[in-house]
């Protein structure tokens, strides 16, 4: 798993690839945290290029969500697909974060 | 081959051997230097030598030839009568200390007309001087001869004087002349004679060394003096030669009759030790002197200087010898006692001593690292001992935990032997962790089945636990009569509260009625389930009815229909299936579970999910498990 961050209007995007496994979940979930705890309140997670996601992932994902909502803060999905947008249909969380179809699409809301 | 070596013996060799080198070069240029230096100190001395002894000989030989000249020229100007020639000859024998005998021999009739041969001779006998004619017939003598032949004063080989003298010696014999008329006829001859005891008195007074000499050889070659007395006048230089048929000594023989000088290298005749030789001609005589050294003895102090030399060579080779083999061992001792120290310790004897080392050197230091090398290995074998008996713990502890979530899973199959309207298999593969996974089963009443499948959010102890509060709390609402939908929006929010972990559950519960095959249903975010028909067909459960829960608090799950005919059967599975990947990452996915679900459904329901387990091992193998693979079928036989 790889990260890229990326400044668009007043939301931060996050590009996520590979693979979201147990491991990496977690090295996610820590700069997520950092990100958070550093004030970050506008959020855009971009998996574009994100092959993968297991329950972990999704765990990381909800608890970012929780965070950022307590702050007052926002964090929108991007380009969700295949496997990992299944995921999300199956497991009803895109009707618990709000996703789009591009990134750009996350920013206007 | 491959041998051993210590390092003493390697330091004792490497020294050594330079020094041998450097000190053979120092004694080999010591040795060629101061034996030039003697050679060059012999050659010097042979030359002033030879020289004082030629000027010794040739004084005397010079002042010999004197007396016969002057006597000669005296006769051939003045008168003389008997008595005035004999009183001469006698005055020149006596005035003259090394002439041993003279005498004043005419030619025939010439004296007087009555006496052929006239020859009055003196010589030095007993202490006294005696006088005779000499008593033979001495024209064909060579003292006489040879003057008269050559019209000049000649030195005569020498030769054993029978007659007269009675000894070997040499004469000088001067021709001298009378005018008769205008021409000047030879009268006679005047000789000296010296004898040979005498020359051989002086060159024996050449002494060189213990055992060097001088000789003396005539211009034919004949030794006339010579310590070795069997070869004066009985041997010639050639004579000897050919003897010894030694070519060398026959040419330097020759050079020396020849009258040149220079040096030679030469045998003793006395001691057959090897000698150098130097050789001059007598101006005189034309004899030729020769002077031996003997090599050896003139060589005996570089001889001794040199055994000197090699002696404290040697005692220093030992000495340094032995204090490198010291040296070495004072290094090496310790360093055995380390090693063998360390191979005690390397076979895992921590206690092993180390030995002490007294120099504060390098070795001391290595011998301090391995100290500190044995207490850093025991506290950390100790501390790898402690944290592997809390791993054990954990792990022993992590295994009960493991078992007791196994155990509350319903595992004895077919559950309900005494009903024939459906039937049911379960099973769960755990992952190598204590894994999420669940399914349930119960009656609520007399018809109504209800059933559960789900699975936790990550693995472990909280998965498990998380996964035991939401068994539990499902059963306790399912006695509520409650429709699938509003059971799950009840678990929902209690297992939202406090629920800061953020872990979540996705869960497909249902509710059959076994009489009608009527199955009421909600799904919180799980995979939807298949059913499959008689000939093959599958159809997914496909209705949501909400998102996973622990997620919101305030969600609604809602409950959907659908009616089994009988022989259909109910599939639900977990991710553990579609998610499992190979090697290559790529994942077991929907379509293959479909394509396996088609041609196995018709199969007894433990069949369909032994043979799909079997085709989902087949697909990971040698990868690692990492998610449970939990599997619930019924099948509705109406």
């Amino acid at each position: 798993m790889e990260t890229a961050k990326r400044k668009e209007k007043t939301f931060t995007i996050l590009s996520v690839s590979g693979r979201l496994d147990a491991i990496t979940s977690s090295e996610l979930e820590k700069e997520l945290s950092a990100m958070i705890a550093g004030g970050e309140k506008s959020l855009i997670l971009d998996f574009e290029a994100l092959d993968y996601i297991s329950s972990a992932g999704l765990r990381c994902i909800l608890a970012a969500a929780k965070k950022l909502r307590e702050k007052q803060g926002t964090l929108r999905l991007a380009c969700l697909k295949g496997v990992v947008k299944e995921v999300f249909d199956i497991s009803g969380f895109d009707s618990v974060i709000p996703c789009f179809n591009t990134a750009g699409g996350a920013v206007e809301g | 081959m491959y041998r051993k070596t210590g390092l003493a013996l390697r330091i004792s060799l490497l020294v050594l051997s330079s020094i041998t080198a450097i000190f053979s070069v120092v004694f080999l240029y010591n040795y060629i230097f101061s034996r030039q230096i003697i050679q060059t100190n012999i050659e010097r001395n042979a030359e002033s030598l030879t020289l004082s002894t030629i000027h010794k000989i040739d004084g005397v030989l010079g002042a010999v030839e004197r007396a016969p000249r002057n006597l000669a020229i005296f006769l051939e100007e003045l008168s003389y009568g008997d008595g005035e020639l004999i009183e001469l000859i006698k005055a020149v024998v006596q005035s003259n200390p090394d002439i041993y005998g003279a005498t004043i021999a005419f030619e025939p009739f010439k004296y007087s007309p009555n006496a052929r041969t006239f020859a009055p001779y003196y010589c030095k006998k007993k202490g006294g001087i005696e006088f005779t004619y000499i008593p033979y017939d001495y024209f064909g003598w060579d003292w006489y001869q040879l003057p008269k032949e050559l019209e000049a004063p000649v030195w005569t080989e020498p030769y054993f004087d029978e007659g007269a003298g009675g000894i070997i010696m040499a004469t000088f014999s001067v021709p001298f002349y009378r005018k008769i008329g205008s021409e000047r006829v030879l009268t006679g001859i005047v000789t000296a004679d010296i004898s040979l005891s005498w020359l051989q008195e002086i060159i024996s007074s050449v002494k060189i060394s213990d055992t060097g000499y001088g000789f003396l050889i005539s211009r034919n070659g004949t030794f006339i003096t010579h310590p070795d007395p069997q070869l004066v006048m009985n041997e010639t230089i050639f004579s000897v030669a050919e003897t010894k048929e030694d070519q060398s000594m026959r040419e330097l023989g020759r050079k020396m009759i020849n009258g040149s000088s220079g040096y030679a290298s030469f045998t003793s005749l006395l001691t057959g030790k090897k000698c150098w030789m130097r050789y001059t001609p007598l101006p005189t005589s034309g004899w030729s002197l020769a002077v031996l050294f003997p090599q050896d003895e003139l060589m005996a102090d570089i001889t001794r200087l040199n055994r000197t030399v090699i002696s404290i060579g040697l005692a220093g080779f030992f000495i340094i010898l032995l204090v490198i083999v010291l040296i070495a061992r004072s290094i090496t001792r310790p360093l055995k006692g380390l090693s063998v120290a360390a191979g005690h310790i390397a076979k895992g004897d921590l206690d092993a001593e180390i030995p002490e080392v007294k120099n504060r050197d390098e070795v001391a230091d290595l011998a301090d690292s391995f100290r500190f090398m044995k207490a850093s290995l025991k506290k950390y074998i100790a501390d790898l001992k402690e944290t592997t008996a809390a791993k054990e713990r954990i792990e022993s502890e992590l295994k009960i935990a493991h078992d007791i979530q196994m155990s509350i899973l319903p595992k004895t199959f077919p559950p309900f032997p005494d009903r024939y309207e459906f039937e049911l298999y379960a099973m769960i593969e755990p992952a190598r962790e204590v894994g999420g996974d669940l399914y349930d089963f119960f009656f609520l009443d007399e018809t109504n089945l209800c059933f559960a499948i789900g699975d936790v959010s990550g693995k472990g102890v909280p998965a498990s636990l998380f996964m035991a509060v939401t068994r539990t709390l499902i059963k306790t609402k399912a006695t509520q009569g409650l429709e699938p939908g509003k059971l799950l929006t009840r678990v929902n929010q209690d297992l939202c509260v406090d629920n800061d972990a953020m872990m979540f559950v996705t869960l497909f519960l249902g509710i059959l009625d076994v009489r009608t095959g009527e199955l009421q249903y909600s799904n919180a975010g799980h995979n939807p389930p298949y059913i499959l028909g008689h000939s093959g067909e599958t159809r997914a459960v496909k209705e949501k009815g909400g998102a996973a829960l622990g997620v919101m608090e305030d969600c609604e799950y809602r409950s959907h229909n659908v009616i089994m005919r009988p022989g259909e059967t109910l599939f639900l599975y977990t991710d553990g299936v579609t998610e499992a990947a190979d090697a290559a990452q790529n994942l077991f996915s929907d379509q293959r579970l479909v394509t396996e679900l088609s041609l196995n459904g018709n199969k007894p329901v433990r069949d369909i999910v032994s043979s799909l387990m079997a085709r989902v091992k087949a697909f990971s193998h040698e990868v690692e498990q990492t998610d449970d693979i939990t599997m619930l079928v019924i099948r509705y036989r109406g």
